[in-house]
């Protein structure tokens, strides 16, 4: 039903003319489910918006290729030589988009159920009443709780996964034959995630909808993808059956990207990376690296259980380096005419727990639990309602404003979005420098130039590139930036919080490596706050499980993965997606048996 | 939003109550003579005395004060007696010697001309408000059209030209421009336009003698007055249309295939109104205390010439009530500003 041949795209920069996709070829039947894999730049997006007609009207595109789609009103047609008033009658109505950003796709001045009834109102012929229905029946079937009272409210008053939900339902209004999904969960909770993949596939046994799953994510489509494409620079690299894939790659950059996702069985010692498999050469071709398989390269490094026993053992001897005890961060509820407080929001209830000094303690739990209010208030960014903090046998909550400045040299914090946490006017040099001498860690400029240079290359960037500013870089080198500046000051604990959430799983794993080593090197103690839970169980030593406000459960990392004390814990575990071929095959069999009904 | 309503109207009335204060201190405390300025340098000791004695000079400046706060007030307790009656034409609530009185703020007698502040300000505001509103509804409708035009065809010859023109109509003076557009339109081209070179919204019948409505005077003013407006709200529509039609929504739509012309009225013109409203609020305000220039030139009956004359005049009174008056008026206009904001975007809560 969707053939692509030999798609061609470039775009125009100022400097120079980039290849974002490479002779592009893609078959697609009716009721199957594809699955574009590949960081970002990859050329996996543009490809998406190529075949929805999204690239029209930029006139710094260059595309060249044909893109073949049955359409129910024209027959089998070329989308690139559609007229535009023709391409606009498919839009949304033969083909429908999930775009990756539910927070920004939805317009915030206008109701939800206003949003997916315009879809229908675009291509049908009906009364807004009968859209009204139709919308709150969507609703139902993507299971948004409360479709009633959902159709009146703005996007803002919506949680991510909802919105995503009525994404969904917007590009489902018309019946299309084909939804091209473009990193749909990315932004969302492990639960949530699972929840949406499940409506997706549901799609496919009640209404044959063919579907292209868009991901850099390889764990994710594992189990609902039949085929799968990796594109690495705007080429596709491999393009195979899914068990294939992931049962024996043939690529580097796919073993690189099967491997560099933190696995939930073993421990490893490092992340491996796609460096580890593949480099470019001079001419920008993929070169391999000492040929291995992935077998090969989990066997020479994972951490044994004794090991992990004797670790845990040793620690527990440490003395705790931070004691939070019975910490409650309240936030008032104001209403009325005069501001009166009329409750209070728990974002942080009761909380007790302490780290030890060498140790990584995880901090887990679905977006809206606290974890982060947590960090926060344990530097006091947030101020605590009650409670105590001990850091280092300092009493924090104690301290007046001049102490506490002084105590953040010790206590540091990594942030989520390394795109707005840099100064865009200000050089990298000055950004690293500027809290040594707020903190007159070092008696001349020069020192500090000296250190903050050192670090630049201990964080794996080039010392000259202390002189450049923060847009040159990528997102990657970007969190390597904020993780150099949060070294600057030489702290005991550091506060990393969703610090590799915005990345590529493959860079992802080279920056967790990176604080690996950094901690080894500073002995360091991590408080590392995430919502993958995966990536929880490679970096730490146990986990805290938050909900509500509130600790569900604290113990050992592997402990946490193998049995669950609380149903919440289980829910959390249940929800990862795992990627392995057993899965896969057990997916499958699901598929077919449904498929016989 | 009741309760939202309610507590901007409180703080509007602080503000007014500011200003009340502030106004009473500039002019009671600060150094010069209103004596001086009533009797325009003449008359003898006596007369003086006189009328010092009838402004309430001669009295403490906090009794000063008083007075002038309970002639400010709606509600104020007055002596009913006859001649208090003509000068504050009140209401009695309770019938007593010292009662208790409503009444529309009394503001004053013009040391000029002595009539009332409140008429000769009523008789000139009608004028302005009619002038800036002509203005600024002129200026958003066709600054936002062209606005939109300009960012629909971003960097191309249509973009260039509209943003050079707004960038003309922002840098010329007002009283160049009144002078050349009362020229060209009133005077050279006036056979052809019909319109004159001074004029005010209403004129006397040179026949009857009776006030006409002449709403053709007001053209050439108001277009005046709304160039330089509108070159700004080109400006801001344009930049603001721009990042909006960047926005992920902007695709979403596209996605489901709407057509073209309601993306942009419908989903993109709707995000970028803030920055307008904002714009358009401003200047509203500050065209509400009147335009001198254009007024002058214009002939136009307004605020800003009388208010201006008064300065120069050094009449008081009428300064002080101009100033209460066009204070009111910023502090409604912010605060149907703020509602607006609402209605435009769900996500600002009016709390």
């Amino acid at each position: 039903m969707l053939e692509i041949k030999n798609l061609h795209i470039t775009f125009e920069t100022e400097k120079e003319t980039v290849l974002a996709v490479q002779d592009l070829n893609l078959r697609l039947q009716k009721g199957e489910t594809i699955s574009i894999v590949g960081e970002s730049g990859s050329g996996k997006s543009v490809t998406a918006l190529a075949i929805m007609g999204l690239l029209r009207g930029n006139k710094k595109c260059q595309m060249t290729g044909e893109i073949w789609f049955e359409s129910r009103q024209f027959g089998r047609v070329d989308l690139t030589k559609l007229s535009k008033d023709d391409l606009r009658k498919i839009q949304g109505a033969e083909i429908g988009m999930i775009f990756q950003e539910p927070m920004t796709s939805l317009n915030p001045v206008y109701t939800c159920g206003n949003q997916v009834a315009e879809a229908i109102l675009s291509h049908e012929n009906i009364t807004r009443e009968m859209a009204q229905a139709r919308v709150i029946e969507l609703f139902k079937k993507v299971k948004l709780p409360d479709p009633l009272r959902k159709y009146n409210a703005y996007p803002h008053e919506l949680s991510g996964g909802q919105k995503q939900r009525v994404m969904i339902a917007m590009a489902l209004a018309c019946q299309p034959s084909l939804i091209i999904a473009d990193e749909p969960t990315t932004a969302l909770d492990v639960t949530v995630q699972k929840a949406i993949l499940e409506v997706l596939e549901g799609l496919r046994y009640d209404h044959d909808t063919a579907v292209i799953f868009i991901t850099h994510d390889l764990g994710v489509v594992a189990e609902i993808a039949d085929d799968v494409l990796v594109m690495y620079k705007g080429r596709v690299v491999e393009q195979d059956d899914a068990l294939n894939i992931f049962d024996n790659p043939q690529h580097p950059y796919t073993k690189g990207l099967l491997a560099c996702r933190p696995r939930l069985d073993i421990k490893m010692r490092t992340l491996p990376t796609v460096s580890d498999f593949m480099e470019l050469n001079k001419e920008g071709e993929i070169v391999e690296k000492n040929r291995q398989t992935l077998g090969e390269t989990l066997l020479y490094n994972f951490i044994s259980e004794e090991e992990i026993e004797e670790h845990n053992e040793a620690l527990a001897k440490q003395k705790p380096i931070l004691t939070v005890k019975n910490l409650k961060t309240y936030f008032p509820i104001k209403e009325g005419l005069f501001r009166k407080t009329v409750g209070y929001f728990n974002a942080v209830d009761d909380v007790t727990f302490e780290v030890y000094k060498g140790e990584t303690i995880g901090l887990v739990g679905e977006s809206g639990c606290g974890k982060t209010t947590l960090g926060r208030t344990i530097l006091r960014l947030v101020e605590p309602t009650a409670g105590d903090i001990h850091f280092n046998g300092k009493h924090i909550n104690a301290l007046n404003k001049t102490e506490m400045r002084e105590m953040r040299r010790e206590m540091q914090i990594i942030f989520q979005d390394p795109y707005s946490s840099l100064n865009p006017r200000m050089t990298i040099g000055q950004a690293i420098i500027e809290p040594m001498q707020i903190h007159k860690l070092l008696p001349t400029y020069a020192h500090c130039k000296e250190w903050a240079m050192e670090l630049l290359e201990k964080v794996n960037l080039e010392p000259d590139h202390f002189y450049r500013y923060p847009h040159e870089f990528s997102g990657g080198q970007r969190q390597r930036i904020c993780i150099a500046r949060t070294l600057a000051v030489k702290p005991k604990l550091i506060i990393a919080d969703e610090s590799v959430s915005a990345l590529d799983v493959s860079v992802q794993a080279q920056v967790l490596n990176l604080l690996n080593d950094l901690k080894a090197e500073f002995q360091l103690t991590y408080i590392f706050i995430s919502h993958d839970l995966s990536v929880v169980k490679f970096m730490a030593d146990r986990i805290i499980v938050m909900n509500r406000g509130k600790i569900e459960e604290i113990d050992y990392a592997n402990e946490i993965y193998e049995s669950q004390k609380t149903p919440y814990t289980r829910r959390l575990i249940n929800a990862i997606p795992r990627g392995s071929s057993n899965d896969i095959l057990k997916a499958r069999q699901r598929r077919e048996e449904r498929n016989k009904k | 939003m009741i309760n939202f309503i309610f507590r901007r109207v409180l703080y509007g009335f602080l503000v007014v109550c500011g200003v009340v204060i502030i106004l009473f201190w500039l002019f009671y405390v600060l150094p010069g003579d209103p004596v001086e300025a009533v009797m325009g340098g003449k008359g003898d000791a006596k007369t003086r005395q006189n009328v010092a004695r009838e402004l309430g000079l001669d009295q403490p400046i906090y009794t000063q004060f008083l007075y002038y706060v309970n002639d400010l007030s709606p509600i104020a307790i007055h002596e009913l007696s006859a001649d208090n009656y003509k000068k504050y034409n009140y209401l009695p609530i309770i019938p007593t010697q010292y009662s208790l009185v409503l009444k529309l703020p009394y503001l004053g007698r013009s040391y000029q001309s002595q009539r009332r502040v409140g008429e000769v300000i009523w008789e000139d505001i009608e004028g302005t408000i009619v002038l800036a509103l002509t203005a600024m509804l002129f200026a958003t409708l066709i600054g936002v059209g062209i606005g939109i035009v300009a960012a629909l065809r971003v960097n191309t010859w249509v973009d260039y030209t509209l943003v050079s023109l707004s960038v003309v109509g922002i840098s010329i003076p007002s009283f160049v421009l009144a002078i050349l557009v009362s020229m060209f339109f009133g005077f050279y081209l006036s056979e052809y336009t019909g319109l004159k070179v001074t004029g005010s919204l209403w004129d006397m019948n040179p026949f009857t003698g009776d006030k006409e409505l002449r709403l053709k005077n007001l053209i050439l003013p108001a277009f005046t007055l709304a160039l330089r407006p509108l070159s700004i709200i080109v400006q801001l529509t344009r930049s603001a249309m721009l990042e909006v039609l960047s926005q992920d929504y902007i695709r979403t739509a596209r996605a489901k295939g709407v057509p073209f012309h309601k993306i942009i009225l419908k989903h993109a013109l709707k995000n970028a109104l803030n920055p307008v409203v904002t714009a358009v609020s401003g200047w509203l305000a500050s065209l509400m205390a009147g335009a001198f220039f254009i007024e002058y030139v214009f002939g136009w009956k307004g605020l800003g010439r009388t208010t201006i004359e008064a300065v120069g005049q050094r009449d008081l009174p009428l300064v002080m009530g101009a100033t209460i008056v066009i204070a009111c008026i910023f502090v409604v206009i912010n605060i149907v500003v703020d509602i607006l904001y609402a209605l435009i975007d769900p996500r600002v809560r009016l709390e």
